[in-house]
Parts: structure tokens; sequence; C-alpha cells
């Protein structure tokens, strides 16, 4: 039996694209024919819930009884991967949490695959926030993706201080989410559909939908761009599926 | 499969008789079919909206809004044959936005037949977008416009490889002639009873090209 994969996508600050990411997750794996389910801890009300409300569940990360929905779940749960969406500010106080359950060790021991996509923003906090999270990585695969969906510019201070931090962690890779075109990102929004659904101009119920022409080959062309850096990192790989061939939204 | 032609009259240099040849396949399209729709990219030169009002509408493609507004209606498979006369500062965007949302792939899955025309000059800049074409369309939908006005010579051998339709120089006295705002090609065609005079020659060498054009291209899709 595959192992269970945990992916969480967090920032300890707010507005840097974290549910943007967990939704190109969501799709990534979907076009890849991997089953995933997905946490949402924006409670009571979430953004990825409104995306993806089949596969998402809304939890709150700080709730012992929501805590055990996903950890004691994750073997008997069918689908192999797991996807948090963690809310602004608690992406620290979560890992700590991970850690007092005992999950980061087991993380450790193999017994379960765990990836972190940290998303940064443009201010040195991000840096020290790596720092921090730097402290609960050890067993975990790290990514820090720089997030340019909202045009942020990134780093613009000396680079060997980015470098000082970033180096801090053994094995942490980079990923960079390009720009998306902002009437686009703006429309897919307002539709309330995965990105690939948008793509392939289906409604919330897979009805034919009439997005502009134009903006789904934005949205397709910034997908695509997307999925190459996911590619580039192999991660279906690490979910223990690396298979070949075209995806289902390649088609 | 019924198609519908878009053709794509560009080049990134400006007076090389682009709008010209616009204005010539609109008529001829307008003539033979009984209908087209025009576009006007081109606000900074002389306009094919000046010259063709009743068929033809601006477009822009310096911001979303402007693209959706044309490639929204341009990648319709209505029939309905479309001319877009690319002014020479919408070049790069234009062509760096189709290839962004897949123009061509998504126009051969719906029947939609993007022909480029491409009026050449042998200065470096055109040079550089032809090759630039080269990579973005394919072989079969990108024809080089040997305009004898412009090039008066040898065609840079890049463009002289693929398909070429040549429009002969005309006279400077008929040039401006068939500049005024007023003139119309078919007009001229139906109104003047001497067939032998250079015009009328010249004309309809044009639309002969112009439907040898057409009709490689359903052969195409034969």
């Amino acid at each position: 039996m595959a192992k269970p994969v945990v992916i969480v996508v967090g920032a300890d600050k707010g507005g840097v694209g974290k549910t943007t990411v967990s939704r190109t997750l969501l799709d990534y794996f979907s076009a890849n024919n991997v089953p995933t389910r997905a946490f949402d801890t924006e409670s009571p009300r979430g953004t990825l819930k409104r995306f993806h409300p089949e596969a998402t569940e809304i939890v709150d990360m700080t709730a012992t009884a929501d805590q055990m929905k996903i950890f004691d779940t994750l073997n008997a749960a069918s689908p192999s991967v797991t996807v948090i969406d963690v809310r602004a500010g608690l992406l620290s106080p979560s890992l700590a949490a991970l850690r007092d359950i005992g999950f980061l060790d087991a993380a450790k021991s193999g017994q379960i695959t765990f990836a972190v996509f940290h998303i940064l923003g443009p201010s040195i906090a991000s840096l020290d926030e790596i720092a921090e999270t730097a402290n609960f990585m050890v067993g975990a695969k790290y990514f820090l993706v720089k997030n340019f969906i909202n045009n942020t510019s990134f780093f613009e201070w000396d680079q060997a201080t980015y470098n000082s931090y970033f180096h801090r962690i053994k094995d942490a890779t980079e990923i960079t989410i390009p720009k998306l075109n902002e009437m686009a990102f703006e429309q897919v929004e307002v539709a309330s559909v995965p990105f690939l659904k948008f793509v392939a101009n289906k409604g919330t119920h897979d009805e034919a939908a009439n997005y502009s022409f134009v903006l789904r080959g934005y949205v397709r062309h910034w997908l695509a761009n997307v999925w190459s850096e996911f590619d580039r990192i192999k991660l279906t790989d690490l979910v223990g599926s690396g298979k070949g061939g075209a995806r289902g939204g390649e088609k | 499969m019924r198609i519908t032609p878009v053709y794509i009259i560009c080049s990134p240099r400006p007076l090389v008789g682009r709008t010209l040849i616009a204005r010539q396949l609109s008529e001829f399209l307008l003539l033979k079919n009984g209908t087209v729709v025009a576009f006007d990219i081109n606000l900074k030169e002389p306009s094919l909206l000046e010259y063709l009002p009743n068929i033809t509408e601006t477009a822009e493609v310096d911001d979303t809004f402007g693209k959706m507004a044309l490639m929204d209606r341009i990648i319709i498979n209505d029939t309905v044959a479309k001319v877009l006369d690319l002014g020479f500062h919408a070049f790069d965007e234009f062509f760096k936005m189709a290839d962004e949302i897949g123009f061509m792939k998504e126009a051969a899955r719906r029947g939609v037949a993007p022909v480029i025309l491409f009026v050449a000059d042998t200065d470096r800049v055109s040079v550089r977008g032809y090759d630039m074409l080269r990579e973005l369309i394919p072989k079969t939908a990108l024809i080089t416009i040997d305009n004898e006005h412009v090039v008066r010579g040898e065609l840079p051998a890049a463009m002289a490889e693929g398909r070429v339709l040549r429009i002969a120089a005309l006279p400077a006295f008929l040039k401006t002639y068939v500049d005024r705002l007023n003139f119309s090609f078919t007009g001229y065609l139906r109104g003047e009873k001497d067939s032998s005079t250079e015009l009328h020659q010249w004309i309809r060498r044009n639309y002969l090209s112009f439907r040898e054009l057409e009709l490689s291209l359903i052969l195409q899709r034969s």
C-alpha cells in the first residue's frame, strides 16, 4: 500500500496566494489521476472549498477534533494525497501542533510523506518565516514558493541576505508561480470553478459555459507553466505516481 | 466541414501597403461572398475604417478588454470571412498573445482558418518579424506579400522560401487615384468599360491571386 502523502500549503502572511497554489495542486493531481482530498482551514468559510467543493472539507486546525479528522484518517482514507490549505498566520502553530502529535516524527521515520509548500511574500518577514519554519523541516520536503500571481516583486534587497536564509534549510527547493493575467484571474474567481474547468469551458456542474476564449487561453498557458514547475520538482514521484504520457487537462 | 477564413495582414513596419491590401481583399471577399467583417487595428496610420466604414470595426490589442473583444469574435466559425489590418505597433503584442492563448490550435479545432499575410520589406525589423512568425505559424498559413512598390527587387531569402503573393507596383498617378477615400476597387471594375486599362488589369490580377489563395485554403482543408 502506498504511503499517505500530506502536503501543507501555508505562510504566516496573508494575501500571498496560498489558496491559489492549493488550487493548482488539486488541479494538477486531478489531471494526473491522483486521488486527492483537501482541507481548508479558513474556518468557518473556506475559499478553497468554493472552488473544489467535492474534494474539500473545512476544518479548524487548532481544534483537536479536526486534527483527528485529518491525521487519524490518513491511512484509512482512500485518496492517497491530502492537501491542507493553512490559514494565514497558522503555518508555524500548525507545524508545532504536528510536531506535538508525533506527525513530524512519523514523517522523519518514513511512514508518511510530508511536504510543505511555503508561499513567500515580498517582505523581510517572509525570510524570518523561513528561518522559523526550518526548525520543523527535518524529514519533510520543503518547497519555497515565489508566487508572482499578484505581481509581487521579490527580494529587491541584497540577494545574499535571501540566500543566507534560504541555505539554512538543507534540500529546500524553490518554485516559481508566474503571473496570471489579472482579468483572467478575476474571471475564474467569479466563475468559482477549478482552473481546469475554466480552461475546458465548463461550469460548476460540468455544464457548458461561455468564458472568453482569450481568458481561457491565458489560464491554460499559465497553468501549463505552473504544472511544468510541479513536473520539475517531480511532484508525482513524491506521491508515488510517476506516470508518463498526456495528462487529462492537456488533451 | 465549413470553414471561416481569417486573413491577418501584418508587418512590423509602417507604410508598406498593408491597408491597401486589406482594402482590396475586403472588397474582393465582399464581392464574392456578399459579406465580410474587417477589423482595423491600425489607428496610427491611414486607416481601413476610413475607406470601408460599412464593414470595418476598430479593434485594439493594448489591453485584455480589447484582446477579448477581437479574439472572441474571430475565433467563431460562422463562415463569414474576417480581414484584420494589423498595424505595425500591434504586431509583436498580437502574435505574442495569439501564441500564449493557443490561437492557431484552437482555430484549427473549430474550423477557423487563419492566414497570415506578411507584407515584406527588406529591413532588419521585417526579417526579424518574419522569423518570429515562422516559429509560431504553420508554413501553410504564412504567406509573404511581395509588394513591388515596397520591396523593389529580391525578397530576403527566408521570405522567398515560403509561399509568395506578388502585388505589382502601380504608377504614381494611379497610386494617388486608388488612395482616395472614396475609391472602390470593385466599383472601378464595374464602372470602367475598358478592361484593358492598367488599373483594371492590376485589380483583376490581384483579385485572381486572392481567388487562388482562397482555393488553396479550401484544398488544404479537404
